[in-house]
């Protein structure tokens, strides 16, 4: 193993002194933070920004105060549905015992102005009918004869902390061990075809397989460095974000213990997988450019399954869908972000599939390293 | 001729699908510089990177000081000091860094790394140099930290591939000075080049190697026999074969 252990250590030298690995860790670091400020600005801006309601006819009595309040700009037009196109984001016509409405539905700013008018005019509606009923002596509980009690189970500051993170952090984790790994793995392959090293390298007395074995585990280190950079500005940006909890107080989006090992334990293998199989791309290619264009399409073909949380978000399949690479580590992530709790099944056939990558990958690379075309080859 | 250092044996190798070489033979002896000369494409490089155990023979044997290349790939590369054709240095590391890396790959304990790099480092005249990354290096100073780190293991028999073809005349004689300096340390060295001026000066003996095939191989002399120059030989044995 010394020889291993000296390849990884010049590897880990040359790969710290690369501008372009270091960009992508800085850019791992970086890129998380920045899009989480501008998600939450454009959130907290849409919350408060202030829409205009144009109108024509009379406006009920105390419905003009409703709408104020709720953030609806009262604003008198002509033509409520030639308005309702550009000039303003929602209009009605207030006719006797009726409202037209005119708007939109491609602009998102009509859609939540529409929210908030119905929600008005619901509470509205419900408040007249309430007074009419007790104005004749009856009560105006008899518009609700099922009355729900809500009993959550968790609290929805929770639940909208473990949804955003279900699908942030497995997304960010696997984008960044991929990205922060690509150069450097290419570097220690195709870059030493590139560079001409490769035949001074297979001269020496190490074994090859070793020798891989040394560039694998550097470009595993290089990996999980970048996504430790980006998850842990990550969780400094999100440090800055608070939320309503149940006693009024703000708290901070925190990750439940039980993900955290879990989370390891994903990341090391995908790191140690990811690793094996740009290496063995990287070794089938005789320049860095031509490199990435090889390993390139790895990115969107991870990225896929990485992303499905988002368009299926109770996607809840059989033990065989944890045989896939990528989306296994997604679905187990996020049952421990949140259930706080670890499928011990899932885990098991998710560790045995990503184990299995690698060792294919690795094998794969070594075929490659040790057969004579790898030289020979113009 | 010496003790043999280095013994080939009616080697075949087919790449792709040329058959590059057709069964050569030839000796190269202990504490002599041996050239291996032919045009480009005669099969001088497939020939090295067969000795040094890159390749391996379809048919035929090589032995290296005793080592079978087929069984003992391994030994006959602790024993084996190669300056490849095409200069390639790590770029981010510095010429020492270059020089101790592949100390350290080529088994050299680790106790033993910094002295022997420093001694190869005053060796090559190397030290003005030493401390800066190989990317901006000259072409002669990056051809000297290939040579370091091939000898830096202190090997038997080294090997150059056509090793002053992309240098200055400065650089070339410096090579051919170092070749003349490891055989008085009795070093075996074999060289390919297809400038049959510097194996003229050089080697102790020579084999030319045609299409894949011996044309003629024995001492420097031998070979010329009555032509003015290794040269004149060279072209009447290919227009013979």
């Amino acid at each position: 193993m010394r020889a291993a252990w000296i390849v990884y250590r010049k590897e880990l030298v040359e790969i710290l002194r690369d501008r372009r690995t270091l960009i992508a860790i800085g850019f791992s670091a970086l890129a998380t933070p920045i899009v989480l400020s501008i998600v939450t600005q454009v959130s907290t801006r849409t919350a408060t920004q202030v829409y205009t309601l144009g109108y024509t006819g009379t406006v009920p009595t105390g419905l003009d105060l409703l709408l104020t309040s709720t953030g609806l700009k009262l604003e008198r037009v002509d033509d409520p549905a030639a308005a309702a196109k550009r000039q303003v984001d929602l209009a009605v016509a207030f006719l006797p015992g009726e409202i037209d409405e005119y708007y939109d539905p491609t602009r998102q700013s009509a859609q939540i102005a529409d929210v908030r008018l119905q929600v008005i005019l619901g509470n509205y509606n419900a408040a007249k009918a309430a007074a009419a009923l007790q104005a004749k002596g009856v009560d105006p509980a008899i518009l609700t004869p099922l009355k729900v009690v809500p009993h959550p189970l968790s609290s929805p500051a929770a639940a909208a902390q473990n949804t955003f993170l279900s699908f942030f952090l497995p997304y960010i984790l696997i984008t960044m061990i991929l990205t922060g790994g690509f150069s450097a793995a290419l570097d220690s392959s195709a870059g030493e075809r590139e560079r001409k090293t490769l035949e001074s390298l297979l001269l020496t007395p190490a074994p090859r397989s070793r020798v891989l074995l040394g560039k694998i585990a550097a470009v595993t280190t290089i990996s999980l460095v970048a996504a430790i950079a980006a998850i842990a500005s990550m969780f400094i940006a999100l440090s800055q974000v608070s939320l309503p909890s149940e006693a009024g107080n703000s708290s901070h989006l925190a990750i439940n213990p039980v993900a955290v090992p879990v989370m390891v334990m994903v990341a090391l293998l995908i790191a140690v997988s990811f690793s094996s199989v740009t290496l063995a791309l990287g070794t089938l290619a005789r320049t860095f450019r031509q490199g990435q264009a090889y390993v390139t399409p790895l990115y969107f073909i991870t990225i896929f399954p990485a992303s499905i949380i988002l368009f299926i978000p109770d996607f809840n399949p059989g033990l065989a869908y944890y045989l896939i690479p990528i989306l296994n580590a997604v679905l187990v992530l996020r049952e421990a972000i949140v259930h706080n709790a670890v499928d011990w099944a899932a885990l098991g056939v998710t560790t045995f599939s990503l184990v299995a990558t690698g060792l294919l990958s690795w094998l794969a690379a070594l075929r490659l390293f040790t057969r004579e075309a790898l030289l020979t080859r113009s | 001729m010496t003790e043999p250092a280095v013994t080939v044996e009616r080697l075949q190798k087919t790449l792709g699908k040329k058959e590059v070489l057709h069964g050569i033979s030839f000796i190269a002896g202990k504490g002599e510089i041996f050239g291996l000369l032919g045009p480009n494409g005669a099969g001088k490089t497939t020939t090295l990177r067969l000795i040094c155990t890159l390749l391996a023979p379809d048919v035929g044997s090589i032995n290296v000081l005793g080592f079978d290349t087929r069984t003992a790939p391994s030994e006959v590369r602790r024993r084996v000091g190669v300056v490849t054709a095409e200069i390639g240095v790590y770029p981010r590391l510095t010429a020492r860094e270059n020089i101790a890396y592949f100390a350290r790959l080529s088994e050299v304990i680790d106790g033993d790394v910094r002295p022997r790099v420093e001694a190869v480092l005053d060796r090559l005249d190397m030290r003005e140099f030493a401390g800066q990354r190989a990317e901006s290096l000259s072409s002669g100073q990056k051809q000297k930290v290939a040579i370091a780190r091939a000898i830096v293991h202190d090997p038997a028999v080294l090997m150059f591939d056509e090793p002053t073809s992309n240098l200055d005349v400065l650089a070339s004689k410096e090579i051919r000075d170092f070749m003349v300096e490891s055989k008085n340390r009795g070093k075996s060295v074999i060289f390919s080049t297809h400038v049959l001026h510097d194996a003229e000066r050089l080697c102790d003996r020579v084999t030319i190697i045609h299409e894949g095939r011996v044309v003629a191989t024995g001492s420097t002399a031998e070979v010329r026999g009555a032509h003015r120059d290794l040269e004149q030989s060279f072209l009447s044995l290919v227009q013979v074969s």
